[in-house]
């Protein structure tokens, strides 16, 4: 491992030293390297295979921004070794390669480009259409890069997820941030400070100055300092390692954070509502285009420059550096400093360098050329040398190297600001983008605003601070003028060239502009031949800007270069806007601990106990089955012949009550609700405005204007609005309470049912005093009040207790001991569905649907037509409907076909057309054959009809018939509810 | 030039730029599929080439470069299965007519169901599909994972797989090629496609569209058709036309691309997921609508976050795989998830294809065939006919859902 002298910049521990291995083979690292670092020390020069030449690539960034650092580590694909932390033991491979990556077995590839123009695909490989499909098949086998494990479940730690509140959320944890973040703590707000690199500082972070030295002046000291400032402020609470992932709207900031081993979990995902934002998350490096600019051994300024201060790692034997910006010369001063050989910098801008840095390469002894840029890199597998080139001239000069540092200059990070809403335009000036609208109580600052002169980054930084706490009411006047002051004097963001490309593009077969999905100059030429002139199209049609690293390799060139091959003005040029994610999270860490939110009645253990079968219903859990099964012969016959427990608790339970309590319920429910009696269960149903039915259930009065009303389930929650919505313009008085939660259910039915319930009240349950569909408050127990409804959905005697539901288990014991001699038994959904079934009571959503109205589903005699006072929901439609012809109606099936009995949804069929469907069938053992409910069209309808069936079922068309009969199969004249 | 040079390499403009006329005889505002291909049907098939496609900001804008590509044909109700089972059958079709490579992958689909009901369901979409000779089967949760290897059949997830209905006629086609192949097609036959032309009014006389007002001056035309996916109410509003029409945001989002693992369309209305894997190896995949009616496609972390949830429980594999994108579109949704297919109802020469929801996509080269027809001779083909909008006047309802869609307030 080939390390440089230690300098205080360095965030290892050369103490510690870490094993892993590269593709198999062992290496070796540093506590604190991230997997890029010391893949590079250990001389890994070739990380993987590209997208679609697979041409081989290094390390071009360290910040996780592209394609060409995602390895495989333990087998999860497509980790960043940019920013990943290395640990001991890792299993890094390379990605998208056959073999070693640095000879891959699809490198041919790499020379077929001449067949591969710009979305070539799209204009090859259909026809014939039979070959078509195999083509696709060899494309999508080639394509994607890291491989997934489907036989896994995944990383099996645990995720946290915190949800913060800031007054100021700042972006960004640089000179810029960190002072804003400062103004606005000082300014007594609540700050969170959110920075993706695991310390503060940015990128002053591996600047020691020009001396090299860290003296006290040196900007690395100086974000040192300002780190300790924040840390020591009570008012600001850092999060260090936490990318943001995106804003959204009404100021939501959301990210994650990587943690250390220490943590108990293995990322966090984090939501922060912040009333102010202030964006200072700095810039990017503009790539510069030119010939074979992917090469291994092509790198950012930023990483050499890290890869030296940082982890102490020598970038290269001999660095050639071909700048856009003053950073990259110090940079390569910096390189220089600590005895990397750098023969040679050329710089993009003709004039406009900082004159001590021309000194100093001067005195340094490497060869400034400016106005020079890179035009071709020399080697194949790897960086040998590059061909450097006079802008606008005839020079051409070549130095032998292994790295090639090579930028455009910087562009903003528009990421966060541009998710936040904020608008951009190309500057003839900074050759780049500069901010053009924000959005209200988000500010931006620092390098983000294209400035460089470090006292402009922080007072930017201090002046958004400022502005973001005088936006959350924080009295700053006297300071917020000063800082405005102190801004206006600054010089603003420098000039810059906007050069995009090297002097021999034209030539070059290999000049790329996205590296994630092998974009080239050429592949932008051909895009805006072929008429994408677009940026939006091009970016499609030719993938740019569509990888892996999303907005920000590509960046501003694709728009910008699309400009120039159009020969259109720089200044036309317009940002695309950036999507979220801004650093992508895995699923695993947003999902969060994913957990299971349902309600559960307050007999869900005694149900769980007794061996139910749950399946969700809506936002419940329920025992649908009460053994194997699924049939539910034995619990039907138990409720048939015995007597039965059913717990119904998520059954809707509204009490509504005040002088307009009777007029919403007339708005509302179908039926004349005035008839509704004391004592007495009523029941309606609510249709919807076009005359579907919605809900049914009882109504009771209770008292004077007060009713005591149940709904079908699902339509609990929704109840309260519905009764509001529809009478919203009204001014009614009534209350309306849901009191769904607040009591349970219990079902007891059966021949039995009232020997049971004898048992555990004293009040008078016989025939007269308590009849059929009546309503009586018993006490049950040792005094326990419940109401008590004599219904009959399932067709036999039965009860329905509601009681408080933390009686719910006291009383539904008391039923269980007192039937336990008379073989009472649980019984779960899918028994009550066949049982109303045989009644031919209908479910909504099983036997009712869109097509049809109250009137289709043989429910009309509901209909209190003769009310038109109360603009009864759904009357109008009803009316409209009722004469009209073709309309499908619910009819009761006789299966004639002893063998088989076609399933729920199979169709009935008049020769090549349609005419209706089943909806429900079932054996029953009560009546000895299988019956079934339907809705066909009416000319079908009539008792008597043979009815053609057809079904396909596994892979065979099977027909059968039913006879049509009326729907009431089971006790058609309810004379066992009555008993 | 070599004869043996390939076409694929030459590089001509795939649709010509043509100066804008002051008289069409029909505009299609709206350059999405639905629109070219209308006015590519209209200029091949019936001889109309004086055909303008005006679209306020680039082809393929809207929904049809938003959507997630899922073709299928197993729809609930008859009437929409003829339409999306000719309309699947068209892609191979258009690919050769086009000459333009609409990488059609009939990788089949497969949507899960998670109740009980939810299975009855998929037996109604089955027998109905099959009986009009479209392939769709019901399978166990085994033969579900034996087609979708990544999916977890066990009891744990919160909604435990029940059943499948595998539809091996469907898949995938790659959504911008059908907007740049059909643009491609319509220019060769003469249409003229305009971008950056935003209509901002309509013109009427006596009961007759007259033209359109749009940022670049008034255009004339006989016939107009509204083809503007979600902002076909907006475009409707202009002649005071209401639709039963909701405009809601839907958002979908990409992962990073992995080598091909998922190599059928999965869905699941209980998570409300749908997935693929694109030909780049990214896993695309689309989320339930925003419940509020609104014309921007802003996205939120609340679905972000959701879709992670959803996929991640039912397909653990996913846990470390990232998301890299996530965009938004708009879905015209109509109450019974079937679109308004219409002309000559309000004003002679008004043509209307709107109201499409989330099945915008798979459908828009058939229903601009039949589009097409219908403009051309004034006549509604008769598979078009069930779709008129006075369905809606009189409480006919198509039935896609069992339960009618309703948004607001409440719902």
């Amino acid at each position: 491992m080939t390390r440089l002298p230690r300098s205080s910049a360095l965030r290892i521990d050369t103490d510690r030293r870490l094993r892993f291995s590269w593709c198999g083979s062992a290496r070796a690292g540093y506590e604190g390297d991230t997997v890029a670092s010391a893949l590079w020390s250990s001389g890994v020069r070739t990380f993987g295979r590209s997208f679609e030449y697979h041409r081989p690539r290094g390390l071009y960034d360290l910040e996780g921004e592209g394609a060409s650092q995602l390895v495989s580590i333990d087998g999860v694909p497509n980790q960043s070794a940019g920013t990943t932390l290395l640990r001991e033991g890792m299993a890094v491979a390379a990605q998208n390669v056959r073999g070693d990556p640095r000879s891959d077995a699809f490198g041919f590839l790499d020379r077929l480009d001449r067949w591969m123009p710009a979305g070539f695909y799209y204009r090859v490989f259909h026809r014939p259409h039979a070959a078509a499909h195999f083509v696709h098949n060899r494309m999508r086998a080639m394509a994607g890069l890291g491989i997934l494990d489907v036989s896994t479940s995944g990383d099996p730690g645990r995720r946290e997820e915190i949800f913060l509140n800031a007054d100021v959320a700042v972006i960004g944890g640089g000179a810029a941030g960190m002072r804003a973040a400062l103004a606005a703590a000082g300014a007594g707000t609540r700050v969170c400070l959110f920075e993706r690199r695991p310390w503060l500082g940015g990128h002053l972070d591996w600047r020691l100055g020009l001396e090299g030295a860290d003296g006290p002046d040196s900007p690395r000291a100086r974000g040192r300092a300002l780190a300790e400032h924040v840390g020591s402020d009570a008012r600001i609470r850092v999060f260090t390692s936490a990318p943001v992932t995106g804003i959204w709207g009404e100021n939501l900031v959301t990210g994650f954070q990587r943690v250390g081993a220490a943590d108990p979990f293995v990322e966090r995902h984090w939501e922060c509502r912040a009333r102010t934002i202030v964006v200072a998350t700095g810039a990017l490096e503009r790539p510069l285009v030119f010939n074979h600019n992917d090469r291994p051994g092509v790198m950012q300024a930023d990483t050499a420059w890290r890869l030296a201060r940082t982890y102490g790692v020598s970038p290269g034997a001999v660095v050639v550096f071909s700048a856009g910006d003053d950073l990259a010369l110090e940079a390569a001063l910096d390189l220089l400093s600590l005895g990397v050989d750098v023969p040679a910098i050329a710089d993009s801008r003709p004039e406009g360098q900082d004159p001590e840095l021309v000194s100093r390469i001067a005195e340094s002894g490497a060869e400034l050329l400016t106005g020079w840029a890179a035009s071709q890199v020399v080697g194949r597998r790897v960086v040998r040398g590059v061909q450097l080139a006079e802008i606008g001239g005839s020079t051409r000069r070549e130095f032998p190297c292994d790295v090639v540092v090579a930028n455009a200059g910087r562009q903003p990070d528009i990421g966060a600001l541009s998710c936040a809403g904020a608008r951009f335009r190309h500057s003839t000036h900074t050759g780049s983008f500069e901010l053009a609208s924000l959005p209200s109580d988000v500010f931006a600052a620092g390098r983000v605003l294209g400035l460089t002169d470090s006292v402009e980054i922080e007072a930017t930084g201090t002046l958004a601070g400022l502005e973001a706490a005088s936006a959350c009411g924080a009295s700053v006047s006297g300071t917020l003028a000063a800082a405005r002051a102190e801004v206006a004097e600054g010089a603003g963001a420098p000039p810059g060239t906007g050069i995009v490309r090297g002097p021999d593009i034209g030539e070059g077969r290999k000049a790329f502009l996205d590296y994630d999905e092998d974009g080239t100059w050429k592949n932008a030429v051909q895009c805006a031949a072929l008429g994408f002139d677009v940026p939006e199209l091009a970016k499609r049609f030719g993938n740019f800007g569509l990888g892996p690293g999303q907005y920000r390799v590509p960046g501003q060139n694709v728009a910008m270069a699309m400009a120039e091959i159009e020969g259109r003005p720089a200044s036309d040029v317009a940002s695309t806007t950036v999507r979220p994610p801004i650093i992508p999270p895995s699923l695993a860490t947003l999902a969060g601990p994913n957990h299971d939110v349902h309600k559960r009645t307050p007999l869900h253990e005694d149900q769980a106990a007794r061996g139910g079968v749950f399946r969700r219903a809506g936002a419940w859990k329920r025992a649908r089955y009460f053994s194997a099964d699924y049939t539910c012969r034995e619990e039907i016959r138990n409720v048939r012949e015995n007597v039965g427990l059913l717990d119904s608790s998520p059954l809707g339970k509204f009490r509504i009550w005040g002088p307009h309590a009777l007029h919403a319920l007339q708005r509302v429910y179908i039926s004349d609700m005035r008839k509704a009696t004391r004592g007495r269960c009523k029941y309606s149903a609510m249709c919807n405005d076009t005359g579907n039915v919605v809900d049914d259930g009882v109504v009771i009065p209770v008292g004077e204007d007060d009713y005591y009303f149940t709904t079908s389930s699902n339509r609990a929650g929704s109840t309260v609005e519905w009764f509001r919505y529809h009478t919203r313009y009204d001014g009614w008085d009534y209350n309306l309470l849901n009191l769904t939660d607040a009591l349970a259910s219990i079902n007891l039915a059966g021949p039995e049912a009232r020997a049971v319930l004898e048992r555990v009240t004293d009040a008078d349950l016989s025939n007269d005093a308590f009849p059929y569909l009546g309503y009586r408050v018993i006490p049950v127990g040792d005094g326990v009040e419940a109401r008590c409804m004599r219904l009959g959905f399932v067709g036999e005697l039965s009860y329905e207790l509601h009681v408080g539901a933390s009686y719910a288990q006291y009383a539904w014991d008391l039923l269980w001991d007192a039937g336990a001699e008379l073989g009472i038994r649980p019984f779960g959904l899918e028994a009550q569905y066949c049982m109303r079934a045989e009644k031919g009571h209908v479910i909504i959503g099983a036997e009712s649907e869109q097509r049809v109205t109250l009137l289709d589903i043989g429910m009309g005699w509901l209909w209190d037509r003769s009310d038109t006072a109360s603009k009864k929901v759904g009357a109008p439609a009803l009316r409209a409907c009722e004469e009209q012809d073709g309309r499908l109606e619910l009819v009761g099936l006789r299966i004639d076909d002893a063998g088989h009995r076609p399933e729920d949804g199979a169709i009935v069929v008049d020769g090549d057309r349609i005419a209706g469907y089943v909806c429900t069938t079932r054996v029953s053992g009560a009546l000895g054959y299988q019956y079934g409910l339907a809705l066909v069209e009416e000319g079908f309808a009539v008792e008597g009809t043979t009815l053609s069936i057809y079904e396909h079922l596994r892979s065979d068309d099977v027909r059968t018939s039913a006879t049509v009969v009326p729907p009431h199969f089971y006790d058609p004249k309810g004379e066992r509810l009555r008993v | 030039m070599s004869v043996f040079r390939p076409g694929f390499l030459e590089l001509g403009r795939l649709w010509e730029t043509k100066p804008l006329e002051r008289n069409y005889e029909v505009v299609i505002v709206g350059g999405g599929i639905h629109g070219l291909a209308t006015a590519y049907y209209l200029a091949k098939e019936h001889g109309i080439r004086d055909v303008a496609v005006l679209e306020r900001e680039y082809i393929g804008f809207g929904g049809s470069g938003r959507n997630t590509a899922i073709v299928r044909a197993n729809q609930r109700t008859q009437e929409n299965v003829r339409l999306y089972d000719e309309g699947l059958k068209l892609w191979p079709v258009l690919t050769d007519e086009l000459d333009f490579n609409l990488m059609f992958y009939n990788c089949g689909n497969l949507n899960l169901a998670h109740s009980e009901a939810a299975v009855s369901s998929f037996r109604l979409a089955i027998n109905t599909a099959n009986f009009y000779g479209v392939r769709s089967e019901l399978l166990d949760p085994q033969q579900c994972k034996e087609v979708v290897p990544a999916l977890d059949i066990s009891d744990r997830p919160k909604h435990p797989i029940q059943a499948g209905m595998y539809h091996p006629p469907g898949g995938v086609v790659r959504h911008d090629a059908v907007v740049w192949g059909l643009a491609k097609g319509a220019s060769a036959h003469g249409v003229a496609i305009h971008q950056g032309v935003g209509v901002e009014g309509i013109d009427v006389d006596g009961g007759r569209i007259t033209g359109v007002r749009t940022s670049e001056g008034r255009i004339g035309c006989d016939k107009l058709g509204i083809m503007a996916g979600g902002y076909g109410t907006a475009v409707c509003a202009m002649l005071d036309i209401e639709l039963p029409v909701n405009p809601l945001t839907i958002q979908a989002m990409v992962t990073q691309p992995l080598k091909p693992f998922l190599h059928h369309v999965v869905s699941s209305g209980a998570y409300h997921v749908y997935a693929n894997q694109t030909l780049k190896g990214e896993i695309a995949t689309g989320a339930h609508m925003d419940p509020q009616v609104n014309y921007t496609t802003d996205v939120t972390a609340y679905y972000f976050k959701h879709q992670a949830e959803a996929l991640t429980d039912f397909m653990p594999c996913l846990k470390d795989v990232r998301f890299l994108r996530i965009w938004a579109g708009l879905a015209d949704m109509t109450p019974d998830m079937a679109p308004i297919l219409d002309g000559n109802f309000a004003y002679d020469g008004l043509y209307l294809d709107v109201g499409w929801g989330y099945f915008g996509f798979k459908s828009g080269p058939i229903t601009g065939k039949y589009m097409a027809d219908f403009i051309a001779r004034e006549e509604a083909p008769e598979i078009l006919r069930p779709f008129a909008l006075r369905r809606f006047l009189e409480n006919r309802y198509m039935g896609e859902t069992a339960t009618a869609m309703k948004y607001g307030q409440w719902d």
